[in-house]
């Protein structure tokens, strides 16, 4: 078949050259991105500059060794740029004097007060941004999308009148946030607070010896414990004898508790997300070939999949995380890494079982034989056919999922095993604070243990969200027509 | 507003034959389906040896009841399914077996329109990408030039080339089968698969579509499989019909003579079950008793021989009168049900200690068919012999009895194709042996023949 000379009128333009034609919405969102991302500019390049780049530099011919070096430097500098959300924009450490007055905090706010205001900057930022994701989505749709209507529309609208699904988006929100920026959030950071507490010094106000006093964190946070009846205790919201604001309370160790619940939020993130991408990429593309080839293909995962789930999950996690316990992968992550890769072999067969039913209806949809009768490539037609099909159920199974992969951690860590200590670990906390639930330092295990009730819900009903905004009804039965939508066009 | 690109080869030597000339032939073709059970288990015969050609530009039906084969036979001659058997000649090619450039060069040639419009169409994707698709699989020229093409072919089948960006569900189910068409038609096939491409349309809109279709195919020289359930849409477009039963060409032929005077007793009935237009015209009906067998398990015989009206008795049966022979099929009828349906383990019991099962008892059936008649002992014995076996509990001995006592040339014998009529058609019936009477002359009259 020839096609040459085929007459060619008028032509598609690409979507820079339709943003060139109308550079006003573009420019218009442009220009916020550029400073709301270059406040944090100094965080990402210090994210980028902790990779191991001497390693690559040394690779390197000797002439670009200079180059790279330079570059080395250019990055420590941006790196070092002060940044919106660091700690010290707003300072909540400092000591209070006899007078009241507080010595070393920002403005000499109450460190209460400054810390409260830093987490409302941040939260503001993160809102910003999903403000800024929102906005995309509209200018591309309203400026530079050739078509009028897309199914997604429909899907978004749907999901904006949803209110349990975005009661789960925000918390799911708060709780990214919390992970994300988990340094800038806590009242102090983990390395000076939990890890290496006699590396570490406070400053306070001594009554009796009249005059300010340094002190090892370490020393301070043993009198700051919370030990129930008859003991110390530092619950929500109070301070400590050296001036520390407790937002959640100290552990029984006399640590803070809202940071490490913070740094908590981190570990729990990264192994639901790590183990959901393992775990979701083997489930949707066994269910895309199990659906499309169908036969000894899907016989072969159902068995697979039969095997490992006639295995405990929890316990055979509990025993791989005790042989493995040894090993250099234990070490990655303080054990987070195993974790993940632990959740994510044992769970794709529940998240494959609840996607293979979509994958195997879209299947018999004629345009799958249409793409095979003009003879599209397999691995095409169930990407462009059948993924687009699959991908939101996947999504509603894996929001599910998530909120368990943080449950069966936090079961872990609070039975002593996942997540090594010191590394915070939100079960362990749980764990940590059981002898004290019916004291007066009660807020050891519930503040965690409602937080994982409240991130496990949100999960849950982001992922109801998700199902009634794809609303399989309108995809796998008859679609309803707007005929109006398209007018003219005869029959 | 088109210029025909400038047609190069069509990449399979056969399919650039004059119009007239044969395009396809197909062969004995056979296709299989392995039954869902991994351990034994027949197969769905579902294509069981058919030939037929057919000639380029022209438009071949193929009628019959759903579950007849029609829709894989289509699929078949597309390579969407594997055939078992048989070949498929595109001139010294056989489809069934091509690979590599070659199979390509079909695929570029052969196309489907699907049944289906709510399902053929991805609704993630715009008209225009729903089109473009196959010139992209192909490569079919540059970019641009592809979706100048698209919007060339969107008028075409009349819609306007603001559609591009369109997505399916904005489209009602007459466009959306328009949009189907130009797909199919982007590559320039020479043969399309038009597989009930109307019956899911309302009324009001086939004619419509099949009215584009037709205009299409004058202008591009274009080559029909038309397959359908509806005769009266057959009978307006095709210039040639085939009549499917369980997996078999029943009868072939030119559209007109065989709607005015079929010759085949499947087609007889199957013409007789269309309303007349006219409806005080008294005819007699010919109406089919029980359910086509099971594809998996045909009969050894004509494919049409469990309920064919016009079944040719075995010898030396003449004195048996028609109602007694009626009631000898009924019971093979329902012995042969008895033996398809699965029953549990728990009514195998009740059976086993005489208590009432939701089957009639065979003494209930034999019952109800063979008392207050009389009964020559030609029959008598057969019948209570089988009633014995099947007593037991084995229906299919009772059936090979029974078919090997009373049955006839139909039962155990495959018809062969007969030439009927004048030109061109064929009949796959015993009946147009020699020795026998024509259906025409034992069955009541269809058609247009009276
Ligand atoms: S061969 Fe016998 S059973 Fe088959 S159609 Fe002809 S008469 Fe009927």
């Amino acid at each position: 078949m020839s096609a040459v000379d085929y007459p060619v009128d008028e032509d598609e333009q690409t979507l820079l050259e339709r943003i060139q034609d109308e550079p006003g919405p573009a420019l218009k969102l442009l220009a916020v991105v550029v400073p709301l991302f270059a406040v944090e500019f100094g965080a990402v390049a210090s994210l980028v500059m902790s990779l191991p780049w001497s390693a690559v530099g040394s690779a390197l011919p000797g002439f670009l060794q200079g180059l790279a070096g330079a570059l080395a430097g250019v990055g420590d500098a941006l790196a070092n740029l002060p940044t919106l959300l660091s700690r010290s924009v707003i300072d909540n450490s400092g000591y209070q004097l006899p007078s009241g007055e507080w010595v070393g905090t920002t403005l000499g706010l109450s460190p209460a007060v400054a810390w409260l205001l830093r987490v409302l900057l941040v939260y503001a930022y993160g809102f910003a941004w999903m403000a800024v994701g929102w906005w995309v989505y509209l200018v591309y749709r309203d400026n530079y999308r050739y078509a009028d209507w897309a199914p997604v529309d429909d899907m978004v609208n749907r999901f904006r009148n949803h209110s349990w699904g975005l009661l789960g988006l925000a918390i799911i929100f708060a709780f990214v946030v919390l992970a994300l920026f988990a340094p800038a959030l806590g009242p102090t950071t983990v390395e000076a607070n939990i890890s290496d507490p006699y590396l570490h010094t406070v400053e306070y106000f001594d009554e009796e010896a009249g005059s300010v006093q340094e002190i090892y964190v370490g020393d301070a946070n043993r009198d700051s414990q919370s030990r129930g009846q008859g003991g110390d205790n530092v619950g929500p919201l109070s301070y400590d004898q050296f001036g520390r604001f407790h937002p959640f309370g100290t552990l029984p160790s006399g640590k803070d508790l809202f940071t490490f619940m913070a740094a908590g939020a981190r570990v729990s993130l990264f192994i639901g997300v790590l183990s959901l991408l393992i775990a979701g990429g083997i489930a949707v593309t066994f269910a895309l070939a199990t659906a499309y080839y169908k036969g000894l293909v899907d016989l072969g995962v159902v068995i697979a999949s039969d095997s490992i789930q006639s295995l405990p999950q929890l316990l055979f996690i509990m025993l791989a995380s005790f042989v493995l316990s040894g090993t250099w992968l234990a070490n990655l992550y303080s054990g987070g890494v195993v974790l993940a890769l632990l959740f994510g072999f044992t769970g794709w067969p529940g998240l494959w079982r609840a996607v293979r039913g979509p994958a195997l209806q879209v299947s018999e949809r004629e345009w799958i034989d249409a793409a095979k009768s003009f003879g599209q490539r397999p691995s095409v037609t169930m990407r462009k056919h059948m993924l687009p099909y699959v991908v939101g159920y996947l999504l509603i199974y894996a929001s599910l999922t998530l909120g368990g992969v943080i449950i069966g951690v936090a079961g872990l860590s609070f039975l002593g095993l996942g997540i090594n200590a010191p590394t915070p670990e939100w079960g362990r906390a749980v764990s940590a604070g059981q002898p004290y639930v019916p004291t007066q330092s009660w807020h050891i295990s519930l503040i965690p243990g409602i937080m994982v009730v409240i991130v496990v819900t949100g999960f849950n009903a982001l992922g109801d969200g998700i199902r009634d905004a794809i609303d399989p009804q309108s995809d796998v039965g008859t679609g309803q027509q707007d005929e109006s939508a398209a007018a003219g066009g005869g029959a | 507003m088109s210029q025909q690109p400038e047609r190069g080869d069509t990449g399979l030597a056969g399919l650039d034959c004059a119009p007239g000339e044969t395009l396809l032939s197909v062969r004995d073709l056979r296709t299989y389906y392995e039954s869902g059970d991994l351990i034994g288990g027949q197969p769905v015969k579902a294509v069981d040896g058919v030939s037929f050609d057919v000639k380029k530009g022209e438009t071949i039906g193929v009628v019959g009841e759903s579950g007849c084969g029609k829709t894989t036979l289509g699929r078949t001659l597309v390579r969407l399914e594997a055939a078992t058997g048989g070949e498929v000649r595109v001139g010294s090619d056989d489809v069934t077996e091509l690979s590599g450039e070659d199979l390509k060069a079909w695929r570029r040639n052969a196309q489907v329109v699907f049944q289906d419009p709510e399902s053929s169409l991805n609704d993630r994707m715009t008209i225009g990408e729903i089109i473009r698709e196959p010139l992209d699989v192909h490569d079919w020229g540059t970019p641009a030039e592809r979706r100048a093409r698209v919007r060339d072919l969107l008028e075409k089948v009349g819609l306007q080339e603001e559609h591009y960006y369109r997505y399916p569900h904005q489209f009602s189910g007459g466009q959306r089968q328009r949009i189907g068409i130009a797909r199919a038609l982007a590559l320039e096939p020479e043969f399309v698969v038009l597989d009930e491409p109307v019956s899911a349309l309302d009324v009001s809109v086939q004619a419509q579509i099949l009215n584009l279709l037709m205009d299409l195919q004058d202008e591009l020289g274009l080559t029909y499989l038309f397959i359908a359930h509806d005769l009266s849409v057959v009978r307006h477009i095709c210039d040639r019909v085939a009549v499917m039963y369980l997996g078999n060409v029943m009868e072939l032929g030119p559209t007109d003579e065989l709607f005015e005077d079929p010759a085949n007793p499947y087609t007889r009935a199957l013409l007789s079950a269309v309303p007349e237009p006219d409806p005080t015209a008294e005819i007699d009906r010919m109406t089919l008793r029980g359910t086509p067998p099971s594809p998996r398990d045909p009969p050894e015989g004509c494919a049409f021989s469990t309920r064919c009206p016009v079944k040719i008795r075995p010898d030396g049966s003449d004195e048996v009168d028609e109602s007694t022979w009626e009631a000898v099929e009924v019971f093979r009828e329902t012995l042969r049900a008895r033996s398809r349906t699965e029953r549990s383990l728990s009514e195998r019991a009740r059976e086993l200690i005489g208590l009432e099962t939701r089957f009639a008892t065979v003494d209930e059936v034999v019952g109800e068919l063979f008392t207050d008649r009389d009964i020559p002992v030609s029959v008598k014995e057969p019948v209570d012999q089988a009633a014995d076996l099947a007593r037991e509990g084995d229906e299919d001995a009772a059936l090979e009895h029974l078919k090997g006592e009373l049955g006839s040339v139909c039962d155990h014998e495959s018809p062969e194709d007969h030439a009927v009529g004048t030109e061109g058609r064929e009949s796959r019936c015993h009946r147009h042996a020699a020795e026998y009477e024509e259906p025409s002359a034992v069955g009541p009259s269809v058609g247009g023949e009276d």
